[in-house]
């Protein structure tokens, strides 16, 4: 575009400047020749003036609250404001991690008493296994036990029983064993009571006298005071000899401790 | 012709003169707050709020009136007018007060502000279809004493008052502006011519007026 002082005023440029409707490059074209042209710049001055004047005597009072709340956003942000705001931000963080915090303390607490709870009951149970084992095995020891007895007592207070005592003789004057035999039944059971302890080495054995031969009727057991031995059928007599620990073949006599003929 | 001219001329100055008290003294008053603007200015630089207070309070109701007669809507209007005291604040420094007078840099923040918010709203608004410019200028209602032109401007003769009112107040470049009026670009600027020589005249013998009645007094 052409820029001299008669185009621009002719051309109304300058007011076209004034009201920004010019592009950059013509702006700054403006800009030199009032900045070389006093008298333009003169013009310019009143245009100015003019135009402000004539906004002035057009004024419309804006409502009231455009300002407060213009002064109100240039207002630099109150740090403090900020503060307050984070700091509740923080507080409130804080307090839903404490309830958080709180919450899993107690479940672990829950969990550790818990699981001793479990331990003492496992415990407690695995005992009650053992007492009922062991109560069993006493059930069954005592049920055996009965069962024997049981079977001695019918046996001795069967009336087919019949009871021989054998004393001790030289060798032996305290001991005493009873024998209860049973010949329908065929059974000997035989009361150890009084039978004196032997030494480890040493077994007491029973033998039956049958026409003249001794016939084993078993060994004495030492924890036992009441057993069976062995029936032989027509025993005249029963002998009782003290032999090596595990008994013996034929008796030994000389350590007959006691014997009794039968009727 | 001459004497109608002076006769308006004179009902100016008579109600200017009644209005003293109030803001519409603008004569005056613009006389003394022109001399503060480069003190407020220099203030502002340095974000003082007060001066922008003053400023705002000096330059906010002409702002306020262009927004208004280029949107027609008071809400928007407010918003705008706030944005472009913000955009004062904030781009202060670039203002270059060798380039031109503190209200024609306000009130180019202003328009340009203004004309976003027109082509956001219609897209077809500064193109050459002015039947839609039109049409949405009927569309909206608002309070018709908004849209009057008051003081030096309103005395002027109806095209001349138009043109001015197009290229001042409607936010129109001088391109628009003379097929809005419906006249040749040529014929268009010769009104603006006319129209702004007419005022520079009524100013200058409301000037000489005012001299003369304060020595009368």
């Amino acid at each position: 575009m052409m820029m001299d002082k008669k185009t621009l005023l002719e051309d109304g440029l300058l007011e076209q400047y004034m009201l920004g409707e010019l592009n950059a490059k013509e702006c700054e074209q403006i800009e030199q020749l009032l900045l070389s042209d006093t008298e333009l710049k003169a013009h310019f001055n009143l245009l100015e003036e003019d135009f402000e004047r004539i906004g002035l005597e057009n004024t419309i009072a804006p409502p009231e609250f455009v300002k407060s709340q213009l002064l109100d956003a240039i207002k630099p942000p109150k740090s403090k404001d900020t503060l307050i705001v984070a700091l509740q931000k923080d507080t409130n963080t804080k307090f839903y991690l404490g309830i958080a915090a709180s919450v899993t303390a107690l479940l672990l607490v829950g969990s550790f008493w818990m699981y001793s709870q479990l331990n003492d009951v496992q415990q407690q149970l695995q005992t009650v296994e053992v007492n009922n084992t062991e109560l069993n095995t006493t059930i069954e020891t005592l049920n055996t036990e009965l069962e024997r007895n049981n079977t001695f007592f019918k046996g001795i207070v069967n009336a087919d029983t019949e009871q021989y005592i054998l004393s001790g003789n030289d060798l032996m004057p305290n001991a005493k064993v009873i024998s209860y035999i049973n010949h329908k039944a065929k059974s000997v059971v035989i009361n150890t009571e009084r039978l004196p302890e032997l030494d480890a080495d040493h077994d007491y054995q029973m033998w039956a006298d049958v026409e003249g031969e001794m016939i084993n009727m078993g060994i004495i057991s030492k924890d036992k005071t009441l057993m069976t031995m062995a029936y032989i059928d027509h025993t005249e007599s029963l002998n009782i000899t003290i032999e090596a620990a595990g008994g013996n073949d034929h008796p030994t006599v000389e350590r007959l401790v006691t014997n009794v003929y039968l009727r | 012709m001459h004497l109608s001219y002076f006769l308006s001329a004179f009902i100016y100055i008579y109600t200017v003169m009644l209005d003293m008290d109030e803001h519409h003294f603008t004569f005056g008053k613009s006389l003394t707050l022109m001399q503060n603007d480069s003190k407020l200015i220099e203030l502002l630089r340095i974000k003082d709020e007060r001066a922008l207070s003053a400023l705002y309070d000096k330059y906010s109701g002409a702002i306020y009136s262009v927004i208004l007669k280029m949107i027609r809507d008071e809400g928007k209007a407010q918003d705008l007018l706030q944005q472009t005291f913000m955009t004062v604040w904030e781009k202060a420094e670039s203002y270059d007060i060798n380039k031109g007078r503190f209200y024609t840099w306000v009130y180019r923040i202003a328009k340009n502000k203004t004309l976003n918010v027109l082509r956001k709203n219609n897209p077809l608004i500064q193109t050459d279809d002015f039947s839609v410019y039109n049409k949405k200028e009927e569309a909206i209602s608002i309070d018709p004493e908004y849209l009057e032109l008051n003081g030096a401007v309103s005395t002027l003769e109806a095209h001349h008052k138009e043109a001015i009112e197009l290229v001042y107040f409607k936010g129109l470049t001088h391109r628009e502006a003379h097929k809005a009026m419906n006249v040749p670009l040529g014929t268009f600027k010769s009104y603006i011519r006319q129209a702004l020589k007419k005022l520079r005249e009524t100013y200058v013998e409301t000037l000489s007026f005012m001299l003369l009645i304060l020595n009368a007094l």
